[in-house]
């Protein structure tokens, strides 16, 4: 990491608790929906073919991603408000790489979300669940879901603040996080997903297949084809969003 | 300002800020920008600033000079000509460019999360100094500017004119041989008006540091500038001391820069509240 990566990715750090409302926002209404829902939802695993006998232990990995996916865009936010401010310009003005910057800002943002991905499988653990890949595997799904935010709604979002300027914006598509975790098998599995439109739009979400890899974490261990086909979703999306993202940040200069 | 500070300051620096180590610290060469829109904002403006100089571009908002300026600072990419600062290509050595120059923004670009400490040690890192150094330079260059007793409180609480000192104070924090100050008063009251030009008197006469100014206040471009160039339409109408160019109108007893602006252009700029 450079030095000046190291710098910035420190300043967005020891800036994190300064804003209390993003950062208890962004895990609160995840933490009770994950309760709610497990508790609303729980009969499901009395069905025939249910893959555990604690909803929670299932609903984890879907958790998680409700923490990374939208989580992410408040990184996307930051950037926004550096550009509304004008302190992009000024970092532009210094000896510093428009690659350091964001970075430094997805680092930062990056580690948050391994902190509170955490909260949310402690909150599981405590509830009864068990990680079947124990710590390794709780800190490999937490890689994965925030790899798998940041190259989604990271990069959705981060394009979203490049073109709008605009805080505002980025924290109005929020909702849209959610949508495309709730077209998975998140709360129930293929086979009780009552509607077969549903179950296609389902097989062709990629959200799906990594939410599958964190499954098998949390249930059986380390399942390394499922963790390869989440790891090929997250660079393939990647490839695609990331130079994307890179060529509309060099729009800044004008 | 105190003078001590500022010796202080350069005491610190194993060079001097005016050691750019050119006669002319900025030259300009038939510099244009034309945005994919099709507006010209900058139709081909050529100057040169010696070292030590402070140069003023003045004319009226939209005229084409922070266009000049972003250029000169490599925020914005110029579609024709050439320009270099501190000997440095703008468009070729972008990086060279950035460590020689300091620049406060018109539109003040501070970090309202951080203190004023923070940011210029911050700034400091960034072009290279220990943290120790940093920090020390931070402390005088805050106190230079009358932040001291504000500097561990986060900028979101600052007023205008006091974001405008650190961001002063930050374009500092390194030294540079050059600094550029777009529209270093604009939305001032009269007493930061005054506390910025004492602070830019004593970088000039203490540091010898070459300045590169934009400015639509006649009064400000008069008392702080040993040249001026007059800029309009994305062109340089007019250029010399503001005396030379008082004098190129001569007949009327008193000559002030907005009649030498008026005779130029025939367009009315702001005076100085």
């Amino acid at each position: 990491m450079s030095s000046a990566t190291w710098l910035l990715t420190r300043r967005t750090l020891i800036q994190l608790p300064r804003n209390p409302m993003v950062l208890g926002f962004s895990v609160a209404p995840v933490l009770m929906m994950f309760v709610v829902f497990g508790a609303l939802f729980e009969s499901v695993k009395h069905l025939p073919g249910f893959p555990t006998d604690n909803y929670f232990e299932y609903l984890a990995p879907a958790a998680v991603l409700m923490t990374t996916v939208p989580g992410i865009a408040n990184a996307a936010v930051g950037l926004a408000t550096d550009i509304q401010s004008r302190y992009l310009y000024k970092l532009l003005t210094m000896p510093v790489s428009i690659g350091s910057i964001m970075a430094g800002r997805l680092l930062a943002d990056g580690t948050r979300l391994f902190i509170q991905g955490g909260a949310v499988l402690l909150l599981a653990i405590a509830l009864g669940a068990q990680i079947a890949s124990g710590v390794a595997g709780a800190l490999l799904m937490l890689l994965i879901g925030a790899l798998f935010g940041i190259v989604t709604f990271g990069v959705l979002t981060a394009n979203l603040a490049l073109k709008t300027k605009d805080p505002q914006a980025v924290q109005a598509i929020f909702p849209m996080a959610f949508l495309l975790i709730f077209l998975t098998t998140a709360y129930q599995t293929e086979e009780q997903v009552p509607s077969s439109a549903l179950r296609a739009v389902i097989s062709i979400n990629p959200t799906e297949y990594v939410l599958q890899a964190m499954r098998d974490l949390t249930l059986t261990g380390f399942d390394w084809g499922s963790i390869g086909v989440a790891f090929a979703v997250i660079v393939g999306l990647g490839l695609v969003g990331l130079p994307l993202t890179i060529r509309n940040y060099r729009s800044v200069y004008r | 300002m105190h003078d001590d500070r500022i010796r202080e300051l350069i005491g610190s620096s194993s060079r001097g800020p005016s050691g750019a180590g050119v006669d002319d610290a900025i030259v300009v060469d038939d510099l244009a920008k034309r945005y994919p829109n099709g507006t010209e904002a900058v139709r081909g403006v050529s100057f040169r600033v010696l070292t030590g100089e402070v140069f003023g571009l003045l004319g009226p908002n939209g005229a084409g000079k922070s266009t000049t300026m972003g250029m000169l600072g490599t925020l914005v990419r110029p579609t024709g000509g050439r320009a270099t600062v501190a000997g440095h290509d703008v468009v070729e050595a972008p990086r060279q460019v950035r460590r020689s120059l300091g620049f406060a923004m018109q539109e003040v670009g501070v970090d309202d999360l951080a203190t004023g400490t923070e940011l210029l040690i911050l700034h400091g890192r960034l072009h290279g100094l220990s943290r120790r150094e940093a920090a020390r330079r931070a402390g005088l260059l805050l106190e230079l500017v009358g932040i001291g007793d504000a500097a561990r409180r986060r900028m979101g609480d600052y007023s205008g004119g006091m974001k405008r000192r650190v961001d002063l104070a930050s374009a500092l924090i390194h030294l540079p041989p050059v600094l550029f100050l777009d529209e270093p008063t604009e939305g001032l009251d009269p007493h930061g008006r005054a506390a910025i030009w004492a602070a830019l008197d004593r970088l000039k006469a203490e540091l010898g540091m070459t300045i590169l100014m934009t400015t639509h206040f006649m009064e400000e471009a008069d008392r702080l500038c040993d040249r001026i160039a007059i800029v309009d339409h994305g062109r340089i109408v007019v250029e010399g001391t503001p005396e030379e160019l008082k004098g190129q109108i001569g007949a009327a007893d008193v000559v002030t820069l907005e009649d030498v602006y008026l005779n130029s252009t025939g367009r009315e700029l702001e005076v100085a509240a």
